[in-house]
């Protein structure tokens, strides 16, 4: 399309280059980091809050997905827009390609999950320690891992997942999850090193590389990311399966990843960075992706799925749902649908709102929340004991109606500002150090003058 | 040798004006859409109502430069979802679970009608219908919504007799200045295009009914 304006954007390290803004972040960020690492440690081996092994495991596990999500959502913009070859996007490219990069250190949110199976090799959830916590091992947080206790508690769960115990053990687990994080550090780094190459070279020929591997990048990148929800959230609950999980999953990185984007985009413009790069027709655009993946498309996934749980109707599927329709949980169900698609739906819905920054970024972090609130509920509930032994499904509902959610526990608060202010340190620390837009893409020109109209 | 004479109507045919077809309006044809731009930006401060701009492709900034204002046609849509999402949630629940009468041409009863041993009312069941709807309804809205606003379909339009004008489908952007405009006076608006830069200027003829 031609644009008769002239563009009259500051391309000037001045206008592309953080500087020293944005160190006060980068600190708070590290000291928050620490603070809420130590503070979690804390809580979670004195059992303060009634807090259990399990719950301070999950709590890991939920805010590493987290944090995971927002670089897989990055990540996925930045492969589709090679897809795509997109000119509009030039001008944000960058700091998705920043945020995707973040995923070179996706293995150390593993780590603690590995100390599990070194620690306790087979251990038995069930016997516990003096405190009456469980022993450590990775039984505790995948029932798979311990087959005798799951054999001696749960046996016809047991039944069902002894016949997925050649997908699901601790080998195979283990080589799958090196194949994810290495595959998705190995390729976002090489895409946010070629797209730095090309500001120093202005090298058209590496615009085409990305191109020619943007699609094997998709293909992987869907497979690897539904499996990874598959191993890592889905086999918590082992007896229970959805195909669409992963689709669920990869709508949560959509929600995440772009919030995340619009928030560091706008940040930095507060410091007076971007000027003239980034204006309200990329914001809109932002938005729009934000609306319709984000809210349409996660709403459209969560409930395709629930309704063919629901319909069917067989005991094996619709237990993972009723563990999250009980008590409490039932409560925040309906919280996660009111405040994950309905509100926001209504409140983005217009051109005017995607094109207000403070309105703008203010839906970018309610819908970070509530990312954040849907992996707390993906991961957290655990299928009810009654569920295995009442007659009616009234019965599971009166036992359970006292079930709590445990979202008032601190842990939730310190674990979520120690990953999360460690995720926020890589962030800035790159985004301080380098240059916040793809200088010599060949379709800046394109991305500059764009309007939506 | 036969001469076989033929009759070649004259190009312009320089005929009284008070017996001529009036005028429908002007057309400005201009060579890029950077000129376009200025001269619908002097075109809308001159005060000009009935205008309009044509062009090949979508030219950036035009709307503002135009200042034309925002459709109604979204508000539109968003009220015929939601008609679609109201009907199809009673259309579902009057045939399921409801079982009063209502008088539709002839008297209509609800049947509540148990499917697979689900409560009657079972919203997650008629969601997918009340989706498809709303789309649908949505759809239709916005398709003849814009065929209704744009006055389509058309079969012919009075600038189709200019040669000159088909050219706005390949390299050529015009600025059109109709006469039923408050403002047109004909001398006055041709010296006005005129000196806008435009490479020429045309008098499109009313279409003779």
């Amino acid at each position: 399309m031609s644009s008769a304006h002239a563009i009259k954007a500051d391309l000037s390290d001045a206008n592309l280059r953080m500087g020293s803004a944005g160190s006060a972040i980068q600190s708070t960020a590290g000291v928050v980091a620490v603070v809420g690492l130590v503070a979690s440690a804390a809580i979670g081996y004195t059992g303060a809050f009634g807090t259990t092994h399990d719950f301070l495991l999950k709590s890991w596990l939920q805010n590493y997905m987290f944090v995971l999500a927002i670089s897989l959502g990055a990540f996925f913009f930045v492969f589709i827009q090679h897809l795509t070859r997109a000119g509009w996007s030039t001008t944000v490219r960058r700091v998705a390609e920043i945020l995707a990069a973040n995923l070179q250190w996706a293995w150390v949110g593993l780590l603690p999950i590995a100390a599990l199976w070194l620690l306790g090799g087979g251990g038995h959830a069930a016997e516990g320690d003096a405190h009456g916590h469980a022993a450590w091992g990775p039984g505790l947080l995948f029932p798979w891992a311990d087959m005798e206790a799951m054999r001696a508690h749960h046996p016809a769960e047991a039944d069902l997942v002894e016949g997925k115990l050649g997908y699901l053990n601790g080998t195979f687990f283990w080589i799958r999850a090196l194949v994810y994080v290495v595959f998705w550090g190995l390729a976002s780094r090489w895409f946010l090193k070629n797209s730095l190459a090309q500001d120093e070279s202005g090298d058209v020929s590496i615009t085409s590389k990305f191109q020619k591997w943007a699609g094997p990048t998709a293909i992987l990148f869907g497979l690897t990311i539904t499996f990874a929800a598959f191993d890592w959230m889905m086999s918590l609950t082992p007896a229970w399966f959805s195909t669409m999980f992963g689709v669920y999953f990869f709508a949560g990185c959509c929600t995440a990843g772009f919030a995340m984007m619009i928030v560091v985009i706008l940040r930095v413009q507060s410091f007076g960075r971007l000027q003239d790069v980034v204006n309200r027709e990329h914001c809109q655009d932002l938005g729009k992706l934000l609306f319709a993946f984000g809210m349409v498309f996660w709403a459209y996934i969560g409930f395709s799925q629930y309704m063919l749980i629901w319909y069917a109707n067989i005991p094996e599927e619709t237990g993972w749902f009723l563990a999250r329709q009980v008590g409490g949980w039932g409560t925040l169900s309906f919280l996660l649908l009111l405040g994950h698609f309905v509100v926001p739906f209504v409140a983005l819905i217009s051109k005017w709102t995607k094109r207000m920054s403070w309105y703008l970024m203010l839906a970018a972090i309610w819908m970070l929340a509530f990312a954040w609130l849907d992996l707390f509920w993906l991961i957290m509930p655990t299928i009810p004991e009654e569920v295995f032994t009442a007659s009616t499904y009234m019965e599971v509902v009166e036992a359970q109606a006292d079930a709590t959610t445990g979202i008032t526990n601190p842990l939730n608060a310190t674990m979520l500002l120690g990953i999360g202010g460690a995720y926020v340190w890589l962030t800035v620390r790159r985004v301080r150090s380098t240059r916040l837009l793809a200088i010599r893409d060949p379709r800046l020109h394109e991305g500059l003058g764009f309007e939506n109209q | 040798m036969t001469t076989v004479q033929t009759t070649i109507p004259a190009a312009n045919p320089t005929v009284d004006p008070a017996s001529t077809t009036p005028t429908w309006g002007l057309i400005a044809e201009f060579d890029t859409p950077g000129k376009l731009l200025q001269a619908a930006e002097e075109v809308r401060k001159a005060g000009y109502r009935w205008w309009d701009c044509c062009t090949p492709f979508p030219v950036h900034g035009l709307d503002g430069a135009m200042g034309i204002k925002p459709t109604i046609l979204p508000v539109m849509v968003f009220f015929a979802g939601l008609t679609g999402t109201t009907v199809a949630f009673l259309l579902q629940a009057f045939t399921n679970a409801w079982d009063f009468s209502i008088w539709a041409l002839v008297w209509v009863t609800g049947y509540p009608f148990l499917i697979s041993g689900k409560p009657m009312m079972s919203l997650p069941a008629f969601i997918p219908v009340m989706f498809e709807v709303t789309i649908l309804l949505s759809a239709l809205t916005c398709v003849f919504g814009m065929f209704t606003m744009n006055q389509l379909p058309r079969l012919h339009h009075p600038l189709f007799k200019s040669d000159r004008f088909r050219r706005v489908t390949d390299d050529r952007f015009f600025v059109v200045i109709e006469s039923r405009d408050p403002k047109y006076f004909h001398s006055r608006t041709r010296e006005f295009l005129e000196s806008l830069g435009a490479s020429a200027v045309e008098e499109i003829e009313e279409d003779a009914n």
